[in-house]
């Protein structure tokens, strides 16, 4: 069935105005017509935006599905779910698994159960070193020739700066991005919170802002001087925004991401040791929060992603210094950044789609979306006066812990249309 | 004294007011001339359950709760954890759903790690005493450090105390410098610059060497215990240069008795370490009338705490 999307207006990346048009998406899921004034036949289902937003689909490029090996946490199903429900529609799955995909087969299978699964692309990234374990490099070719996105140890930083020096240049040649989760772990020790007056008076073991930062530069230097392509997942200091300027003006091959947590939030809201604020990167004092937003401005950050991290409600109930780091995020970080960003007047529209739909396809290597004739359906419809309350109930994600459970986020998502699969409310 | 709103638990020093505090302290004092009588025992908690729940070993903190609420003539049971049976896989929740089941009305916990007595606190209506958790809290111990302070110091007010040592992981300085500066005690401290956070306190004085301290002229010194398990080489090269940088011998025993300064200790005193033997027998040491105090400041905080159970 033809659906025609009447009276909204459509977001873009490269404008900060809005164009209003019906948009019509034929039962191929292709937008066949985008005009003012666009009529209805009797077999078109024909969807009001009067009020509302058809924004292009949000690309996450730091997601857990959880499966294999731990589907008790979340599912494909229930991930694909909770980036639909979030207005995402593509995402890069990270390898930390169970197995971890640290080989073509490996890939193989993850990429088989997604396409039974998934009604959205998400593509599975490989490991750098074999079980993530950061001691041998794993199996690039066939991971490459699987078409990974990115090779990635994901949470585990590889340590020996020879080991990576060894894995960027033999990613050279595949023109495949490493992507490293900057971490020195022989700063962070078994820290559960940013290293300052909040860990002394929590009485928890601190991380070092150094911990990162010494990792980036590293990697950095090593990607330099390997002319390798480089993404640094979850930057979370204004050091590190620096050092990423600075490498960035002398010609690194480099791209980060920062999470609307770290956007949003500093280390002032783990009052009380409350898990769901139990991060990593943990979350900074407010001068680093300062430098993410100024950081995603002016383009330093070229990326926005949720670092979808499901655990269940049982493991993060645990003492702070024992619960696992990392909460939800595909469901909220739209919402999130909207509430917090958007609607106050931060940034528009277009900074939002492109750090979070253009900028992360670039990066994984996908076609960006838009909103025009002959390109497949791929958006969501965004209602900018209502407000959407973040229950348990709303959240599709297996793991209600975010931040965001209990709050009340200004807009919502009416729904998502991927091809000629829409997903509504 | 006017009426307190009931409190359920003590958990930190931060959220006490000074009401609770005064309160509390002047308690401890009828509680402490109990313990000249033969008969030390008061009827307060008859019938009255007091669980030690310790995931930490601790010989001295755990009796001496266990002889404040035996005085109180409550039941003690003690329930330890051995790091071992937490790893068979029993979590925290379960753990706190078979106290639940046993109904005690009074649970004193210490934990290794920082915020767990206030978990335990909000999943059962029996109040909870943190024995010390992680490097966060050690209410108690800054209520029977500051009450030991003011048997000596009536007039407390705007004197001194340095605390001398490895402040970044102690739960005990936390707590009790953050007493004394509420009551309107000045606080300094010494230690080696790897274990005394920068910038954390900004209340607390630093100092980098006994010259400095005895310059300032601090009414009591507070040594803490050194961790010597996991510290010796990752934050100092060797117990012997720290006993030497700052430790408390004879001559700095001499200095402190021309200031007339008292010392203190949480102890379980490491000999040769933070202090030799001659400096252990300083004629204005402390110590054991914190122990002593330690008890009459923990009947008064069981006799304080109002447990939010309900008979069914």
């Amino acid at each position: 069935m033809k659906r025609l999307f009447k009276n909204g207006s459509i977001a873009k990346g490269d404008s900060k105005e809005f164009e209003k048009a019906d948009v019509l998406v034929g039962e191929w899921g292709t937008i066949e017509l985008v005009a003012p004034e666009v009529s209805a036949d009797t077999e078109t289902e024909v969807v009001d935006c009067e009020g509302c937003l058809l924004v292009p689909g949000m690309f996450d490029l730091n997601v857990r599905a959880r499966e294999p090996g731990f589907e008790h946490k979340e599912t494909l199903v229930s991930c694909a779910e909770a980036a639909l429900n979030g207005g995402v529609t593509g995402c890069v799955l990270m390898p930390d698994t169970a197995p971890p995909t640290d080989s073509g087969t490996l890939v193989k299978a993850v990429q088989d159960l997604v396409s039974e699964n998934s009604p959205i692309p998400m593509l599975v990234s490989g490991c750098l070193t074999k079980k993530r374990e950061g001691q041998a490099m794993a199996g690039f070719s066939g991971m490459v020739s699987r078409g990974v996105p990115m090779l990635t140890d994901s949470g585990n930083e590889v340590q020996c700066p020879d080991l990576l020096r060894r894995c960027m240049e033999y990613a050279r040649d595949f023109d495949v991005l490493v992507a490293c989760h900057c971490n020195t772990s022989a700063l962070t020790k078994a820290g559960a919170v940013n290293e300052g007056p909040v860990s002394y008076r929590l009485g928890l073991p601190g991380i070092p802002t150094i911990s990162q930062e010494i990792a980036i530069d590293r990697d950095i230097r090593v990607a330099g001087f390997t002319n390798a392509r480089l993404h640094l997942q979850q930057v979370s200091t204004r050091g590190a925004v620096r050092s990423v300027a600075a490498a960035k003006a002398d010609g690194v091959r480099l791209t980060c991401e920062v999470s609307p947590h770290h956007l949003l939030m500093s280390e002032e809201y783990i009052a009380d040791y409350d898990t769901k604020y139990k991060l990593d990167p943990p979350l900074r004092c407010q001068s680093d929060v300062d430098a993410m937003l100024r950081g995603l401005i002016d383009g330093t950050i070229d990326a926005i992603a949720s670092d979808h991290s499901p655990h269940t409600e049982f493991e993060k109930s645990s003492d702070f210094a024992t619960a696992p780091f990392g909460v939800s995020g595909l469901d909220t970080t739209v919402l999130a950044l909207y509430d917090g960003f958007i609607k106050p007047g931060y940034f528009g529209w277009d900074l939002l789609i492109q750090r979070y739909s253009i900028a992360p396809r670039k990066i994984a290597g996908v076609d960006p979306v838009s909103i025009k004739e002959g390109e497949k359906a791929d958006f969501f419809v965004f209602d900018p006066n209502a407000e959407t309350a973040i229950t348990r109930e709303y959240l599709k994600t297996k793991s209600p812990v975010t931040p965001f459970l209990g709050r009340t986020l200004a807009g919502a998502i009416r729904q998502t249309v991927v091809g000629d699969f829409c997903f509504a409310k | 004294m006017s009426e307190l709103k009931p409190r359920k638990d003590l958990l930190d020093i931060e959220s006490l007011s000074l009401e609770e505090i005064e309160y509390v302290l002047e308690n401890a004092f009828p509680f402490k001339q109990l313990f000249q009588r033969s008969v030390k025992k008061v009827p307060t908690l008859r019938g009255k359950t007091v669980l030690n729940l310790f995931y930490e070993p601790s010989t001295r903190t755990s009796s001496s709760f266990e002889v404040a609420a035996s005085r109180l003539s409550a039941d003690v049971t003690n329930f330890t954890i051995s790091a071992s049976s937490v790893v068979k896989g029993e979590s925290l929740l379960d753990t706190i759903e078979t106290l639940q089941a046993m109904r005690s009305d009074y649970i004193v916990v210490r934990h290794q790690s920082a915020g767990v007595p206030g978990i335990v606190a909000k999943h059962t209506g029996a109040s909870v005493v943190n024995a010390g958790d992680g490097y966060h809290a050690h209410p108690t111990q800054a209520l029977l450090d500051s009450m030991t302070f003011r048997e000596v110091y009536p007039e407390y007010q705007g004197r001194k105390i340095v605390i001398v040592g490895d402040i970044l992981h102690s739960r005990v300085a936390r707590s009790t410098s953050t007493l004394f500066n509420k009551l309107g005690v000045e606080v300094g401290v010494l230690g080696p610059g790897s274990l005394v956070p920068a910038g954390r306190h900004d209340f607390m004085q630093r100092f980098s060497s006994w010259d400095d301290v005895f310059d300032w002229g601090p009414d009591a010194i507070y040594l803490l215990r050194v961790q010597m398990e996991r510290q010796e080489g990752q934050f100092f090269p060797s117990i012997a240069e720290y006993h030497r940088m700052y430790g408390m011998n004879s001559e700095r025993v001499a200095r402190m008795r021309q200031l007339g300064a008292y010392l203190m200790h949480p102890g379980p005193v490491n000999r040769g370490v933070e202090i030799t033997d001659e400096a252990m027998g300083y004629e204005k040491s402390l110590i054991s009338t914190q122990v002593e105090n330690g008890i009459a400041v923990r009947m008064a905080v069981l006799h304080w705490l109002k447990p939010e159970i309900h008979a069914d």
